[in-house]
């Protein structure tokens, strides 16, 4: 069965049709990758699998089960897990705080109360601070973070969530090519627990880390295929690549 | 133990050690003034986790204070129940039923704005203070004088010492608890729903769920410190109910600084205490300097005036991680 499956995915704001009759799927471990030019519907298609948009029509299959209605928290709740474009982290909270905010968002209300599984979750965050290289950080305000650093800890939290499918939007947008590269290794170790949904920009970046890529056009699928097959599409080239 | 717990502690175990010095004046007029205090210390502390913690913008929080108030008063003059438990109890209950019916209507389905909770509790608030006003049943506009004094064990409780005490020990006990509640994982969630409820809901937190627990603590802190108020000032009119005590909740955690937890506090001890004396010295001016005060905050300390101290420890805790 595959991990995630979306189906016939349509979504019109009004007379527009953000997405016509999308169809893209994720294995476990596997790496896609979604490009297209501005305006193709990437970040739509990525808000329709997360919830924060309710498609028109289609379906979103994780592990067998029908999610396409369902709020974000059901989503969540799930094993999906999300980094926006725009680090959405808690900047007031410290580095360890949110990790342990994702940690526990499991936990039932007086569990939460009780601070049933604070000392549980310690081993936890440190191994995640340390895999996302922000063990110096662990008690600063994630305010004070770089801008890299802000990104991947908003991906230590999702990983922190034990989610079977990471959706990444942009997760490289304005780092450094040192950072873009620690981003990548970060996203390999990534898939190795789960399945990896990429909305990028930068073809370099996404043609050496993904499995699969699939291309939008205007809400639609134009192609769809490994990295090699992408480049080599007559398709591809014409609509994105040339205007890259 | 965080530093939180360590000042309410301090400010807990302070006021028995002090509060002689208030007692040896021998001036009843003080010593009430400062039981009132601290009932309106649990009715800030209700806004400030409603407001502060969770960032539900509760503008009609005196609507709770005066269920609490009026129920409590008119159970002890009408029916004779004057033992303090049973009508703190009751207060408790009229808290939760309140708080429940609002809290569903509010936060039960989709995200509403933060403008849109204040407009409707601020109308809350408003209906209560003139339903009270012209409603018989509970004293139209005098409503209800000669409330008896509380009794514990079949004991009267009549002297403003022992009051002062049973508002302070409700205080603390209040003040304690909501401490344990910030500092717990619950407290980490409830300021996640604060900060950005749409990502809190991505990470799985029943975000409705919180909002409702949150706004039901706080609507039953409110209503017990409106009986605490009723009972112990004898009295209990519409003007409890209403916009002059919503704003003035409101004010006091402006100028203290919203999610400081101890501004608002502060804010309210300072400004009550002087509140007579300076309306008896400045009376066509005083009104005015505190909207002024509040204007000026606003704009030059958004935060309040505990922001005071987080920015330079701020600017300590930057200088640390650069």
């Amino acid at each position: 069965m595959k991990l995630l499956q979306v189906v016939g995915i349509s979504k019109n704001f009004g007379s527009l049709a953000a997405l016509k009759d999308v169809s893209i799927h994720v294995e476990s471990n596997e790496i896609v990758g979604l490009i297209g030019p501005n305006g193709s519907g990437k970040s739509t298609l990525l808000h329709t699998i997360c919830g924060r948009t309710i498609a028109t029509s289609g379906s979103v299959l994780l592990s067998g089960k029908e999610l396409v209605t369902s709020n974000p928290m059901v989503r969540a709740k799930s094993g999906m897990a999300i980094k926006f474009q725009l680090a959405r982290i808690y900047v007031e909270k410290t580095v360890s705080e949110n990790i342990m905010l994702s940690l526990q968002s499991k936990d039932g209300i007086w569990s939460l109360i009780r601070s049933a599984s604070s000392k549980k979750f310690i081993p936890k965050i440190e191994e995640l601070i340390s895999e996302f290289q922000l063990s110096d950080y662990a008690n600063t305000k994630a305010k004070f973070l770089s801008h890299g650093q802000q990104q991947w800890l908003e991906i230590a939290m999702a990983m922190a969530s034990n989610p079977s499918i990471l959706l990444l939007d942009e997760p490289t947008a304005g780092m450094s090519p040192k950072e873009r590269a620690d981003t990548a290794k970060l996203i390999k170790r990534a898939s190795e627990k789960c399945g990896v949904l990429i909305v990028e920009h930068d073809l370099d970046f996404i043609k050496d880390l993904c499995d699969r890529i699939t291309v939008l056009h205007y809400g639609s699928v134009i192609s769809s295929g490994t990295p090699k097959e992408i480049e080599n599409d007559p398709k591809v080239k014409e609509v994105y690549l040339t205007r890259v | 133990m965080k530093r939180r717990m360590r000042i309410g502690i301090a400010v807990v175990c302070a006021v028995p050690i002090l509060s002689p010095l208030l007692f040896l004046s021998g001036n009843d007029y003080l010593i009430q003034a400062a039981t009132r205090i601290f009932i309106y210390g649990i009715l800030v502390l209700s806004v400030e986790m409603c407001w502060g913690q969770t960032g539900i913008f509760t503008f009609g929080q005196a609507a709770f204070f005066g269920f609490g108030g009026y129920f409590a008063g008119y159970m002890a003059k009408n029916e004779n129940i004057t033992d303090l438990g049973v009508l703190l109890l009751i207060a408790l209950v009229a808290g939760v039923i309140a708080g429940t019916l609002i809290a569903l209507f509010l936060f039960s389905g989709k995200r509403v704005g933060e403008l849109y909770v204040a407009l409707v509790t601020l109308a809350i608030s408003y209906v209560c203070e003139k339903l009270a006003n012209s409603w018989t049943f509970v004293g139209s506009g005098n409503g209800i004088p000669g409330i008896p004094f509380p009794t514990i064990f079949g004991k009267e409780i009549s002297s403003s010492i022992a009051l002062f005490f049973i508002a302070f020990g409700l205080f603390a006990v209040s003040m304690i608890i909501c401490i344990l509640i910030i500092d717990s994982q619950f407290g980490l969630a409830i300021n996640a729903v604060r900060d950005d409820e749409e990502r809190a809901e991505f990470f799985g937190y029943n975000r409705s769920l919180i909002q409702i627990i949150i706004f039901i603590f706080s609507a039953v802190l409110a209503s017990i410190a409106g009986a605490l108020f009723s009972l112990s000032e004898g009295f209990i009119s519409p003007s409890s109910l209403g916009l002059t005590l919503s704003t003035s909740t409101v004010l006091w955690v402006v100028l203290g600084g919203k999610g400081t937890f101890y501004g608002p506090m502060i804010a309210l001890a300072i400004l009550e205490s002087v509140d007579v004396e300076m309306q008896r010295a400045l009376p066509s001016l005083w009104r005015i300097l505190v909207g002024l005060m509040l204007l000026l905050t606003m704009i030059f300390l958004p935060k309040g005036l505990m922001s005071l101290g987080e920015k330079s420890r701020n600017k300590r805790e930057q200088k640390k991680t650069t």
